[in-house]
């Protein structure tokens, strides 16, 4: 029987308020266009890092990233023992006929990334060995596959942590290869 | 009886006792193994201190020193590395930072956008504050004032009822 007290209303209020960030906060996530586990790459717009790495079919020659500087082109970190690497084989197949994709083979053996080239095709125009993955350390690898999209001047223009889905693909790769291009 | 009782309390204690002594040596047994460690105590200790705060990114919320995981032991043996060529605690932080982002570092660094996480607390804690002493002060001024004139009316024949009840003698 006091009357009307706005003190009242205080909770009400801060909880809507709360509930409002709270459902904005998740709506990404939900409805799948954020996934808080991937990483952002904070090599984005950097140089790709060159690191001498020996190559799989010729242990004496080096694979070096600089040769190819000019053109864009894809960097994959994949591995023989790495059960997503063999569900993104098709798409790297059918991404090969647009644009050149260099593999690293992440801490793997050299013969069982052989018999998984054999087994899988082989979309790479070249492969080097990463074989106690100090290189996928220096790229910010945290798991394979990861995809990296270089343009003509050797920048990082895009990252993917795990692997390319026709979705990854269609919505990100391709407009970001259709930017630098 | 209370023998038993006393019997009870004792084991209590020893099986809280060991759990205490054997969690630590557990979890470190668990990641880090021998042959990873340095041989020079100072840098093993420093490699250690590093460890504990940076994260495993692939187990997101563990250090690399309680991890498991394979890319947390080739960060533990990157960070060992590092220190045997010589670099500072901070160069070596600084260098997994320019390649995985602040997310590597289990302690957020002071930044333009951490900020509101950093300040948040005390303003939380200001704020509790001012909500206590402003309530601290309206009910000791408030208490004398709260019983208005109405009230006040009220009371009184609510009093005068209970008497005349009485007298007639009903409980």
């Amino acid at each position: 029987m006091s009357g009307f007290r706005p003190t009242f209303f205080i909770p009400l209020i801060a909880f809507t308020v709360l509930a409002v960030i709270g459902g904005l906060a998740l709506q990404g996530t939900l409805s799948g266009s954020r996934n808080p586990n991937q990483l952002p790459s904070v090599l984005i717009g950097k140089p790709a890092p060159d690191l001498p790495l020996p190559l799989l079919q010729n242990g004496q020659a080096e694979l070096a990233l600089s040769a190819y500087r000019g053109q864009a082109f894809l960097v994959n970190f994949f591995a023989s023992w790495c059960a997503p690497c063999r569900a993104e084989a098709p798409a790297l197949e059918q991404l090969s006929k647009q644009i050149s994709i260099i593999g690293i083979a992440y801490k793997d053996r050299p013969q069982d990334t052989m018999k998984f080239l054999q087994q899988y095709g082989n979309p790479f125009v070249a492969i080097g060995r990463d074989d106690d993955g100090r290189a996928g350390m220096a790229w910010g690898v945290y798991g394979v596959p990861e995809t990296y999209l270089i343009d003509a001047s050797g920048q990082i223009k895009w990252r993917h942590a795990g692997p390319l889905t026709r979705d990854v693909i269609t919505t990100q790769l391709l407009v970001q290869m259709a930017e630098i291009q | 009886m209370t023998r038993y009782r006393l019997y009870l309390v004792l084991i209590g204690m020893f099986v809280i006792g060991v759990s205490a002594v054997m969690t630590p040596m557990v979890s470190t047994a668990y990641a880090l193994t021998a042959e990873e460690m340095l041989a020079d105590p100072a840098l093993e200790n420093r490699a250690r201190t590093l460890s504990k705060q940076l994260r495993c990114l692939v187990c997101q919320n563990q250090s690399i020193d309680d991890s498991d995981a394979d890319l947390a032991k080739d960060l533990r043996r990157e960070v060992r590395s590092q220190l045997v060529q010589g670099k500072t605690d901070a160069a070596i932080l600084a260098d997994l930072r320019a390649k995985y982002g602040d997310f590597v570092l289990l302690a957020p660094p002071m930044a333009k956008n951490t900020l509101a996480l950093w300040l948040a607390p005390i303003g939380f804690l200001l704020l509790g504050i001012g909500i206590t002493l402003g309530m601290r002060r309206r009910a000791s001024g408030a208490a004398a004032s709260a019983i208005s004139a109405a009230d006040r009316a009220q009371i009184e024949a609510l009093k005068q009822h209970r008497k005349t009840t009485s007298k007639d003698g009903q409980p």
